[in-house]
């Protein structure tokens, strides 16, 4: 028998070529309830998600019975205590306070899903957005020449048939971490994935043609490799009926960016098209002026963050939840200071997120001190202390079966700290 | 005798001399440098592809010619000095009302939405409660309560800031004016995103961008670190040190105050709360790194121009107290406004206070005690002068000169200029002060400009593939916010991009799988009419000679939009497609279906003329997409492609979208 793989790689993708009007019926009755036409096996699925602007980690997950952070930040530190009239932090562990923003968190947390790591962030004290987040980006925190990003690395170690889908970033841009030789894709929108011009599908499968042969003889090397990759992307979807899609257990995604973007992640994963890494953004974390506590710029974000991630996972439901690791990561933390416009400033470490089944979760790791002043990085922030590339790098080679930190973080040799089960 | 003879002579050389004066005056054009394209190997013609290629938002229909004729060096002067006549752009722009106002009067007219909120609780116009219970009642009450006080929604300010901008890319004859100020604009990013400096970004443009774009970098750096867009926008207006001169402690109150930002609608106990320990934090004094970090990093130095996390910290302390004026009847900066009661308008200078226009140095958040910046000492009570040293230093460093420099050749030449390029930029930079014209001619006099390997190197961004496309073809613009909306949805939404870094400047950044596809579908839609508000008339562009086939078209037009470049394999690879006359009559069948008639929707004014579109983007920040569904309600407009010409604008499409176009 041939392998569905190998069917689509050989001429079978032409039946489903530009060209042909039209797409077979049962090709779009099987393309939202079931996985029997699909082209690709279900594969195991990294979904990351940048938090744009340096997180306050410190306000997401406080460590609230720490008196040093209460006294240096008057209007910002939140309690846990239940008696108090604002909304309390929701204690995890006695020591750690969830934002009350992200509540979706804690059922996750309690059941051992999700894990978070404090006090995670980079080597290179950069306190700049764009440094910080090219050094994480690239996975190099101390090179700037590394051209490649690292989940790009991570998808040609992996070294899995090429789909046009391996790597999918749900942004109009391509981010830094999806630079490099390995075909990926930027797409806000899935439905933008045709050669439109409406009301002339003749016209529109005309140039289609056209513009596939064009690109594929231009000169410019750059135009040519994104041309086939973009005509292959498109000869694939053609068969999914994106716009109506149908999130599983009555989900509701939220109608934001970050919500938007996730649901197409889930779509993707759905189609089972060979994705294999996603990427997405949150944006707006660099809250220099009035943060806000339990409502506020930090809220709104935090709420954003962990209401599209639940939705996201409980549309992943029991099918997909294995397959799946979600993580986010931001380029640092902010100051223990609160500066004097009600917000905070670049700073350090941070937190981050780690969601799966094969996640050792319900901890939250750390070597956090008492934020008094000699413990801190420059007198003024929550020193790192894990790695940004410890964490990143178990999650990888636990979840997406890579160990060859050589290639994946060059120039790294660190340990890991076991945030995923073995 | 010897006199007189000297008297002769001196005559002589006068009327000699005056002879000679008025012969050169005449006839020759005064150039002081040339363009070495023919030692590159490149025609005349080439040549002057090439400029236009770098230094306009495209080349319109026979402008190469015009380029040849004049001279390309004068051209370049030309374009160098930024004066031609714009009088049809100005007939265009002349609607837009919004655009010639002050800061201060943009503040009173289009307050920000919460703003306008709170003026409408507190006049007792809208019930507070409302904006929870009844969305319509409210929105109706808060409607009326607008016109009632002369208020304006802000998307319309954007609007017509966004319209200017395409308009000026699409139809200013100082085209490389209009290129040197998005440049600037984006090396010194502010973004509509960031709704609290939102408002002040047209002015931003308009008069700290563009009237300096040919000037000394220096008086760019000064003027955007003054400009409230970029007080706003990097923070530096709340930042504040402690200033322990004498005279102005007695101002101990005073002193520890900070400007108000606006809160948003207070509706229940806990925001009130909220409210409280914000302004409780707010007594408290603040220094901001933000800006002063950018400045070092972004604007001047570069990343690694030699800069430590200290100088960054005490770079700020110099820039403390540097804020904006109060302005505006709407409350901004109450608490600024009552220091300048306190020590009274016009002494203001006395106390060491700077007022210029907009702009505040507010002496009393001043951290007066001494600093040291990049080894370079200021000495305590350096007040509103030491600011100007350190930007004025910061602008003639050596590493400014580099990364400045660098970052112009990677917009004007290639994503990877040669070292000795920027070299020699640097150098004209560091030895003419920072005078940006002198550096831009050492670029285009410099071998390296002209390099072969250079030509088309460079992929248009998203913004500039739709304005070349609508120069190339000639494209009357009804609705210029359609062009907004379609560079957005290739992966440039003009004004909105959210970092300080500005949109990077690298094809690799413009080109991935979604952003081509939506590529080649604007080059079918502009070329079939299919965006709101365009008019193009494909058959003037050829003298109205309806090319007779398909492929005659391809080439007619191929040369058309794209002279002075090879098209033979592009007519190779497309002829045997088109000489399918079935697919052809299939092609124009289906157009000739679908197409309406057209309706004319410009009819009522310059600024609002696109209400479809209008109602879809509330203009701040709704990403994904929301505006484009305006794209879709656009296709009720389109125009009668007559039979013929739907296989035309099909071929002028597959070109626009071609990989040859997106290069420049």
């Amino acid at each position: 028998m041939v392998s569905r793989r190998g069917f689509l790689k050989g001429g079978g993708l032409a039946m489903f070529g530009i060209g042909i009007g039209g797409v077979p019926t049962f090709m779009a009755r099987a393309a939202n309830s079931s996985k029997q036409f699909s082209p690709y096996k279900k594969k195991k699925v990294l979904v990351c998600i940048f938090q744009r602007g340096a997180m306050d980690g410190l306000m997401a997950v406080t460590p609230f019975t720490d008196t040093y952070l209460q006294a240096a930040r008057p209007t910002l530190f939140m309690s846990a205590a239940k008696d108090s009239k604002t909304t309390p932090l929701i204690d995890l562990d006695g020591k750690f306070g969830l934002h009350p923003g992200m509540k979706s968190f804690e059922s996750m947390f309690r059941s051992k899903q999700l894990a978070i790591v404090h006090g995670i962030g980079s080597p290179n004290n950069t306190r700049s957005h764009f440094d910080a987040q090219d050094y994480m980006e690239s996975g190099t925190p101390f090179d700037k020449g590394t051209g490649s990003g690292w989940l790009n690395r991570a998808v040609g170690l992996m070294g899995h048939d090429a789909t046009p889908f391996r790597a999918v970033s749900l942004t109009s841009s391509m981010p830094r971490s999806f630079y490099g030789d390995n075909p990926s894709i930027a797409i806000n929108n899935l439905q933008d994935f045709a050669i439109q011009l409406k009301g002339n599908p003749m016209g529109a499968n005309m140039a289609a043609k056209s513009f596939e042969d064009l690109y594929d003889q231009t000169s410019s090397g750059l135009l040519k490799e994104t041309g086939k990759e973009s005509f292959d992307a498109v000869k694939m979807l053609k068969k999914f009926d994106v716009r109506n899609y149908k999130p599983e257990n009555n989900v509701v995604y939220t109608a934001t960016a970050l919500g938007n973007a996730l649901k197409q992640v889930a779509q993707l994963i759905k189609m089972d098209v060979g994705l294999e890494v996603a990427f997405a953004e949150s944006g707006g974390w660099d809250t220099h002026f009035n943060q806000g506590t339990e409502l506020g710029v930090f809220a709104r974000n935090a709420n954003d963050l962990s209401g599209s991630i639940t939705a996201f996972w409980n549309d992943m439901g029991s099918t997909y939840q294995d397959d799946v690791t979600l993580m986010t990561m931001t380029e640092f933390g902010r100051t223990v200071h609160q500066n004097g416009t009600g917000g905070t400033d670049h700073g350090r470490a941070s937190c981050n997120f780690i969601l799966g089944n094969d996640v050792n979760g319900g901890t939250v790791y750390n070597n956090m001190k008492p934020l008094a002043v000699e413990n801190l990085e420059d007198g003024r922030d929550l020193p790192v202390t894990t790695d940004f590339r410890s964490v990143f790098s178990e999650v990888a080679d636990k979840h997406l079966k890579i160990n060859n930190d050589k290639v994946l973080f060059p120039g790294w040799n660190g340990s890991k700290i076991g945030v995923m089960r073995t | 005798m010897q006199n007189r003879i000297r008297q002769v002579a001196k005559l002589l050389i006068f009327s000699a001399s005056f002879f000679l004066l008025s012969f050169f005056q005449i006839p020759t054009y005064k150039q002081h440098f040339s363009f070495p394209y023919k030692k590159a190997g490149l025609t005349e013609r080439e040549a002057a592809a090439h400029l236009l290629n770098r230094f306009t938002y495209g080349a319109t229909p026979g402008q190469i010619d015009e380029v040849v004729n004049m001279g390309l060096e004068k051209w370049f002067e030309q374009q160098l000095n930024g004066t031609l006549a714009d009088d049809s752009l100005n007939q265009k722009l002349s609607g837009y009302d919004a655009l010639k106002l002050s800061n201060e009067q943009i503040a009173n007219a289009f307050p920000k939405p919460g703003q306008i909120l709170r003026m409408a609780v507190k006049d007792g116009k809208v019930d507070k409660d409302s904006v929870k219970t009844d969305k319509k009642e409210y929105r109706e009450q808060l409607q009326a309560y607008m016109q009632q006080n002369n208020l304006r929604p802000q998307q319309e300010l954007f609007r017509q800031f966004i319209n200017q901008k395409v308009l000026r890319a699409a139809y200013s004859n100082n085209q490389l004016q209009e290129m040197l100020t998005d440049f600037w604009f984006n090396h010194f990013n502010v973004s509509i995103t960031k709704n609290d400096c939102a408002q002040f970004i047209p002015d931003y443009e308009r008069d700290v961008i563009r009237p300096n774009v040919f000037g000394k970098f220096e008086n760019l750096l000064l003027g955007t670190a003054k400009s409230p867009a970029m007080l706003l926008y990097l923070d530096n207006f709340s930042s504040s040190g402690e200033n322990t001169n004498a005279s102005l402690q007695q101002n101990q109150k005073l002193r520890q105050m900070i400007p108000q930002k606006q809160e948003g609608m207070m509706t229940d106990s806990a925001q009130k709360n909220q409210l409280k320990k914000l302004q409780n934090a707010k007594k408290a004094q603040g220094l901001n790194e933000n800006y002063a970090r950018e400045v070092m990093e972004l604007h001047t130095l570069g990343v690694d121009g030699g800069y430590t996390q200290q100088d960054v910290t005490q770079a700020a302390r110099v820039l403390t107290g540097w804020t904006i004026y109060p302005m505006g009847d709407n409350g901004w900066g109450n608490a600024i406004k009552k220091v300048i009661e306190k020590f009274g308008e016009d002494k203001l200078s006395e106390h060491g206070f700077v007022h210029e226009g907009d702009f505040l140095f507010a002496i009393n958040r001043h951290d007066n005690k001494e600093k040291t910046v990049l080894g370079k000492n200021f000495a305590a009570n350096g007040g509103y002068e030491e600011g100007v040293q350190l930007l004025k230093m910061l602008a003639h460093h050596p590493s400014t000169a580099k990364f400045i420099c660098k970052k112009i050749a990677v917009r004007f030449v290639s994503d990877n200029p040669p070292q000795s390029l920027i070299d020699k930029m640097a150098k004209t930079f560091t030895e003419k002060d920072g005078d940006i014209k002198e550096v831009l001619i050492t670029m285009a006099t410099a071998p390296e400009f002209w390099n072969k390997e250079v030509i088309r190197a460079k992929t248009k961004s998203p913004f500039e593939l739709a304005i070349s496309a609508v120069r190339a073809l000639n494209v009357d613009i009804k609705q210029p916010y359609q062009i907004f909306v379609w560079a957005d949805k290739m992966g440039q939404k003009m004004y909105f991009y959210q970092a300080p870094t500005g949109f990077p400047d690298k094809g690799q950044y413009w080109i991935n799988t979604g952003a081509l596809l939506n590529r080649m579908n604007f080059g079918l839609a502009i070329a079939s009419q299919r965006i709101a508000g365009t008019k193009l008339d494909l058959l003037s562009l050829n003298n109205r000679h309806e090319p007779e086939s398909a492929t005659a078209a391809l080439l007619t037009y191929g040369k058309l939009i794209m002279p002075e470049r090879n098209l033979d394999e592009t007519v190779k690879r497309l002829t045997p497609m088109l000489n399918d006359p079935e697919l052809v009559k299939k092609i124009n069948d289906a157009a000739d279906k679908n197409t309406a008639p057209q309706t004319s929707m410009v009819n009522n004014g310059v600024v609002m003329n696109d209400p479809d579109s209008y109602r879809d983007d509330d203009g701040v920040g709704n990403k994904g997409g929301k505006g484009l569904k305006g794209l879709k309600k656009g296709n009720n407009t389109l125009q009668t492609v007559a039979g013929n010409n739907s296989m035309l604008s099909q071929v002028v499409g597959i070109i626009i979208g071609s990989p040859e176009f997106q290069r420049k």
